[in-house]
């Protein structure tokens, strides 16, 4: 049976290929992170090498062995300190001749295949091409712009799309056994990302941590720029938490832009459907919609290596008051 | 085992038929024909054009056995040993991986042997971009002059990366993208010859996102036979691209038309819930925008690829937009395609695009807060210019003064009694409106300055170290502490320059006369204010028994607001 929750075009795609003997020697699978490439492709391997009738059937021996990391066959590689390096890439060509151990494919499935050196990216391409018999290459990506044109090409592009939010919901609900209320605000808060729902139904600081964040961004909303400018420098002291933390302030600010532009689309923080309603009185489109690209603005210097604090303080400044 | 990609499959196995390429397939076959073979060549390209291929049909040409008609037969034993990939004598090294001066200085010591069983020793150097420096210019000799037994074939995507030298020892040929045509009849081909069964937009749409590269397009047509169904049809293309409908972008542009948020919003997130893909979304209605705007500019359908239904919607669509709205709407859109990025929020770029189509040309207005001043000031002069002198300032302003500038606004709004900026900017402009006074200058200091800029830079840095110290009449006095700067600014064509500016913008005609100030002189002009300690109370005690005007010319000579007017642009709004 497929782990894979949803995907479904995918899944079948690659059921059917495997069923007509026409599977491709290289797939890349691109989308957000913990969106379920990975998944995707350890459970593709499975149905590879399955020794079972249903495949991929999950209880033989090399299903095992795929599910628990120790195949032989089936090689996950992976970026070693931030990057993927040529030497690596080396070794995969190097290996990629031999013909496999046990099972029917070799499977070499690529993480984060953007992370790949200019030079280790290269080095692949000639075995990203034609690789021998016997040999399936599965390569994941965040986004398809920080891959080597000549790689997508040379690949065929599975592009994952977030979940539908519902789907999520009924996920986390059924298979993860989580109470009704709390899947429904997973699910919202997930953006389609299975991956991150479970992480965050298992570990309370994640919740927590956005709790108190939003209650920071509500007060901060009606003081002044003293507490304001504070704010900014208390933040860019944390730089490995700012991304989140723009990014839930990002949610909450577009969350007021469907609410102001009258949207009946479902917002992403439900728990706080009240707080928006009342603070869309407050503020006019133009405003909400001038802080949105003032935020993103922000994201977009942060990741252009601007002053984090000077970033942070310009938009802080910019966050407007509520007009009472 | 698995069945070769298409695209192995369907490497081209003659000249003929190569698409799209005839520029080089010519020169090659004619090459061929007279025997006049280069002994280099460079295939530079996109992807997926026919760069490989092509070095392999050459490949297969020089060393073709067969006696008469055209080379490569695929016939005799050398031509399918070439295509089974099993040749001796033909060398494919990918450069990529086979990078550093070692594997260079390996090659140049094989290369002298004699071919074993073929003509000549082909070797194709694949992906040559990424060859190191050191291996290019260990190289170099080889490739300048090989022994005759040898013919090189460097192969790149980044022609740019070949070191002048390389390229100067070869034969370049540059490969195109494929056209639509070409791409067509290929995957025709290999449609009728594989049994692929598929719907004609099916196809249309494959061709279409293949932006003219034969092995993407063929990826793409692998993976949908995969699916092993009868037919493909237009349905599962767009599943597996994630493109939407047609219809939904009528939709959109409809609700657009209507300014209708609601339902533009609603749309969206409905469209990017059903798993279509934003940037495709994006796409496609750029596409269709461009296509009204073709429409609105007069062009025929003929231009377009719709059918006639969908044409007279977007005649009617096209009818209810003003070419300038939807010039900025493809524009907000089209600016929206960078933003994409993946994120949490795919879809926020689209919806941001859609609010501020909606809102129209008013929010403009709003946005660019510095040159809303200078036009409010330039509507009581009634000859002044217009404003658009202002626009190249406002074009070079970074994004990140975008947020200083939404800041200020927030913090003049914030300031506890908020005479709008407006309001008392006209209430203090109106005031001095006749003649030429020297308040009246300073006040504008900024804008001369600013309006001067555009034409002759050194003219605004030369009157930024003069201030104005008189006016009598229309002849306003000019003051520098140098003489080089006066001497400048007298110069016929500066200072013509600048009285020209000064009548615009005071809105009478004013000459200038310069003069000299000691140094000494203007510090003492300016001294009085200068008391750091207390300069708000050097201005309270000066306010107080003096009129509006007065206040005003205190304020504009005290040296710190005349450092933020003439460094920042600054305008006096209010003195309190």
């Amino acid at each position: 049976m497929w782990q894979v929750v949803g995907h479904e075009w995918a899944v079948e795609l690659l059921e059917r290929s495997l069923a007509n003997g026409r599977t491709a020697h290289a797939y890349l699978l691109l989308g957000l992170p913990q969106i379920g490439k990975t998944t995707l492709a350890l459970n593709f391997a499975q149905a590879l090498n399955c020794l079972g009738e249903e495949k991929p059937c999950g209880q033989c021996r090399s299903c095992l062995k795929i599910a628990h990391g120790n195949h032989p066959d089936v090689r996950v590689i992976e970026a070693v300190n931030g990057t993927i390096k040529i030497d690596q890439m080396r070794a995969v060509q190097r290996e990629v001749a031999l013909s496999p151990h046990e099972g029917r494919w070799k499977v070499y499935i690529i993480r984060q295949m953007e992370r790949a050196t200019t030079e280790a990216a290269n080095c692949l391409l000639k075995t990203l091409e034609e690789p021998p018999t016997q040999v399936i290459l599965m390569l994941t990506a965040g986004e398809i712009d920080q891959l080597l044109p000549t790689i997508i090409s040379r690949c065929q592009v599975l592009n994952l799309r977030p979940l539908p939010i519902s789907l999520v919901r009924e996920a986390l609900e059924e298979r993860w056994e989580i109470d009704p209320e709390q899947a429904r605000l997973l699910a919202r808060l997930s953006g389609g990302r299975l991956g991150w729902a479970v992480r965050a139904s298992e570990e309370a600081a994640i919740l927590q941590k956005r709790e108190r964040c939003l209650n920071e961004m509500i007060e901060l909303m009606g003081q002044g720029r003293v507490e304001r400018l504070r704010y900014a420098q208390r933040l860019s002291r944390h730089p490995d938490s700012l991304r989140e933390v723009l990014d839930l302030w990002l949610s909450w600010w577009r969350d007021l832009l469907l609410v102001k532009g009258g949207s009946s689309t479902e917002v992403t923080n439900v728990d706080r459907e009240a707080t928006l309603r009342s603070q869309a009185q407050s503020y006019s489109l133009t405003q909400v919609r001038d802080f949105v690209k003032a935020l993103r603005a922000a994201v977009w210097q942060l990741d252009h290596n601007a002053n984090t604090r000077l970033a942070l303080e310009v938009l802080m400044l910019s966050l407007p008051a509520p007009s009472t | 085992m698995t069945a070769q990609a298409l695209y192995r499959r369907w490497r081209s196995r003659t000249f003929e038929e190569v698409l799209g390429q005839e520029h080089v397939t010519r020169t090659l076959r004619n090459a061929l024909l007279s025997g006049r073979v280069a002994h280099a060549y460079l295939f530079a390209g996109p992807r997926g054009t026919g760069k490989t291929t092509v070095a392999r049909l050459l490949a297969k040409a020089v060393n073709c056995l067969s006696e008469e008609g055209e080379k490569p037969c695929n016939q005799c034993p050398i031509c399918q040993a070439i295509n089974e990939g099993r040749l001796l004598d033909l060398i494919e090294i990918d450069a990529a991986s086979n990078r550093g001066i070692d594997e260079i200085r390996d090659l140049r010591e094989k290369v002298g042997f004699r071919p074993s069983e073929a003509r000549y020793k082909v070797y194709i150097i694949d992906e040559s971009h990424m060859l190191t420096n050191e291996a290019f210019n260990a190289l170099l000799k080889t490739l300048e002059e090989p022994p005759p037994h040898v013919i090189f074939v460097l192969a790149t995507t980044e022609p740019h990366k070949i070191p002048a030298t390389i390229l100067s020892r070869c034969q370049r040929f540059d490969f195109r993208r494929a056209s639509l045509g070409d791409l067509r009849r290929k995957l025709n081909r290999i449609c009728e010859s594989e049994g692929i069964v598929i719907e004609e937009a099916a196809l249309e749409l494959i061709i279409r996102s293949a932006a003219g590269s034969f092995r993407d397009a063929e990826s793409l047509l692998d993976q949908l036979a995969s699916y092993g169904d009868d037919e493909i049809t237009l349905a599962q293309v767009q599943a597996v691209l994630g493109t939407v409908s047609a219809q939904a972008i009528e939709k959109l542009v409809g609700h657009l038309v209507n300014k209708d948020v609601a339902g533009g919003l609603d749309l969206i997130n409905q469209v990017i819930g059903d798993g279509v893909d934003p940037r495709q979304f994006n796409r496609e209605l750029v596409e269709y925008l461009r296509g009204l705007l073709l429409i609105k500019t007069g062009n025929r359908a003929s231009l377009l690829n719709v059918t006639a239904e969908a044409l007279a919607e977007m005649e009617d669509q096209a009818r209810q937009l003003s070419t300038r709205a939807l010039l900025r709407t493809v524009r907000l859109f089209n600016q929206a395609s960078f933003d994409l990025k993946a994120s949490l929020q795919p879809q926020l770029p689209l919806e941001l695009a859609f609010i501020e189509a909606t809102l129209g040309e008013d929010s403009v207005a709003e946005e660019e807060p510095v040159s809303e001043a200078p036009q409010k000031a330039g509507q009581e002069t009634p000859s002044a210019p217009s404003p658009s002198v202002t626009a190249p300032t406002v074009l070079r302003e970074s994004r990140a003064v975008e947020g200083t500038r939404a800041a200020q606004a927030v913090a003049a709004d914030a300031s506890p009694s908020p005479p709008s900026a407006e309001d008392t900017l006209t209430e203090g402009e109106t005031l001095p409106a006749s003649g030429v006074t020297l308040e009246r200058v300073r006040l504008n200091w900024a804008r001369i300055l600013a309006e001067i800029r555009p034409h002759n830079r050194s003219a605004e840095a030369l009157l930024r170290s003069g201030r104005a110290e008189a006016v009598e009449g229309n002849v306003v006095v000019l003051g520098f502490p140098y003489a080089f700067h006066k001497e400048r600014v007298e110069e016929p064509k500066c200072q013509a320059l600048v009285e020209q500016v000064f009548s615009r913008v005071l809105g009478n005609p004013c000459r200038i006369r310069c003069i000299l100030v000691s140094k000494n002189n203007s510090k003492s002009t300016r001294q009085p204010k200068a008391r750091r300690p207390e300069p708000v109370k050097v201005k309270k005690e000066r306010a107080d028994g003096e009129s509006q005007e007065d206040k005003y010319r205190a304020i504009a000579e005290d040296p710190v607001v005349r450092a933020a007017v003439d460094k920042y642009g600054a305008q006096v709004v209010d003195v309190q």
